[in-house]
């Protein structure tokens, strides 16, 4: 179902620019006014496992896409800051150890 | 002389209730010792006396049945609704491990990686054997509803010929499982995995030994004339406990061995 919203894409906001170099500066941005974890309507109770656990996961999944196609990876980043705001030291000094063992049972 | 003037049984003194507290107390007891201090002897005594209990309990009731004649309409009535009940009862145990399979598949922890099945865990194909222990039960639901028309109908040897098939299958059945057990390539230590899938299927494989023995025990009674073509409640308990388990098994197949797959 199309919403008003969609026009939105039309209206000339700025000069047009490369789509990339558009979507780096509004992530250095984001990642410039960085606070804390905002709200992610994915996980709205008050069980915050899961946000702290698919933060970690997409932040090393991130890392390990843009890796293989050799470009930047600063757009990952986004999910570090969210993953270390969010989770536990020890589980994330946890996974590390198992990553590195080779025994981390999230898929990556 | 004394008669009783009402259609009910009041029945006679018997030890049976008491060797079977007993039984309880010893083997509750006993799997704690086993436990801690590995001896078998009490849980062993209580098995024995927990059998002797059953046999001589249940031979009680078919004398009093099928021998004396206490089993008036209104008595069958009461052994129906103890029948019903008692299944009942069983749904809710094995709803119990329902609950438990859905409470840890349904939102897995970042321990087994966020996924069902858990990272690690090489699930059965649900098309394999399992499917054909399904077919194995619906199979024997037929042949357990053959064997009651026959015995309605009085027709003797085709009552004891589907009956014999029925528990034939229902041994068939455990062969399969107790080869899938031996072969698979997890264990009940496999975390949740392993705990829910062993319990679930254990219990439930537990059930068709004791619904197959209830069914054997109908078939030496149908060769020994004690059912009639009006009356032979002892088979048709039997019959409604082997479709419990039947459907059991149905929504053990669908929910662990392939949603859970």
């Amino acid at each position: 179902m199309l919403s008003w919203k969609a026009g939105l894409r039309f209206m000339p906001q700025e000069q047009s620019k490369p789509l990339d170099l558009k979507m780096a500066e509004d992530i250095a941005t984001k990642l410039q006014n960085y606070r804390t974890a905002p709200f992610d309507a994915r996980f709205p109770n008050q069980n915050q496992t899961r946000n702290c656990f698919y933060n970690y996961l997409d932040y090393h999944r991130c890392q390990k896409s843009l890796d293989a196609k050799g470009v930047d990876t600063a757009p990952c980043d986004w999910y570090k800051r969210v993953y270390k705001s969010l989770c536990p030291m020890s589980w994330i000094q946890k996974w590390d150890d198992q990553r590195a063992e080779g025994t981390f049972p999230g898929k990556i | 002389m004394a008669h009783q003037a009402h259609a009910y049984h009041m029945v006679d003194p018997s030890p049976w209730p008491l060797t079977g507290a007993i039984a309880a107390l010893l083997l509750t007891s006993g799997t704690a010792i086993w436990f801690h201090f590995h001896s078998l002897v009490l849980v062993t005594a209580g098995m024995i006396l927990l059998i002797l209990t059953m046999i001589q309990w249940w031979r009680d009731i078919i004398r009093e049945g099928t021998f004396q004649g206490h089993h008036t309409p209104p008595v069958q009535k009461g052994l129906r609704y103890g029948m019903i009940l008692f299944i009942t009862s069983e749904v809710f145990f094995f709803l119990g491990f329902f609950w438990a399979f859905y409470h840890s598949s349904l939102a897995p922890t970042p321990e087994l990686g966020g996924c069902w099945p858990p990272t690690g865990i090489i699930t059965l194909d649900p098309f394999e054997v399992p499917l054909l222990n399904t077919a194995v039960l619906l199979a024997s639901g037929v042949t357990v509803t053959w064997a009651h028309h026959s015995i309605m109908e009085g027709e003797r040897k085709q009552a004891i010929q589907s009956l014999t098939l029925t528990i034939l299958l229902g041994f068939y059945f455990t062969f399969l499982q107790a080869m899938e057990y031996y072969e698979a390539p997890f264990t009940i230590a496999d975390g949740v995995y392993g705990s829910t899938f062993f319990v679930a299927t254990g219990f439930h494989g537990l059930h068709v030994i004791i619904g197959s023995t209830f069914l054997a025990v109908c078939l030496l009674r149908q060769i020994q004339y004690h059912f009639t073509s009006q009356h032979h409640f002892g088979f048709e308990a039997a019959a409604w406990y082997w479709h419990f388990v039947d459907v059991v098994w149905l929504f053990l197949y669908v929910s662990i061995y392939w949603w859970g797959s």
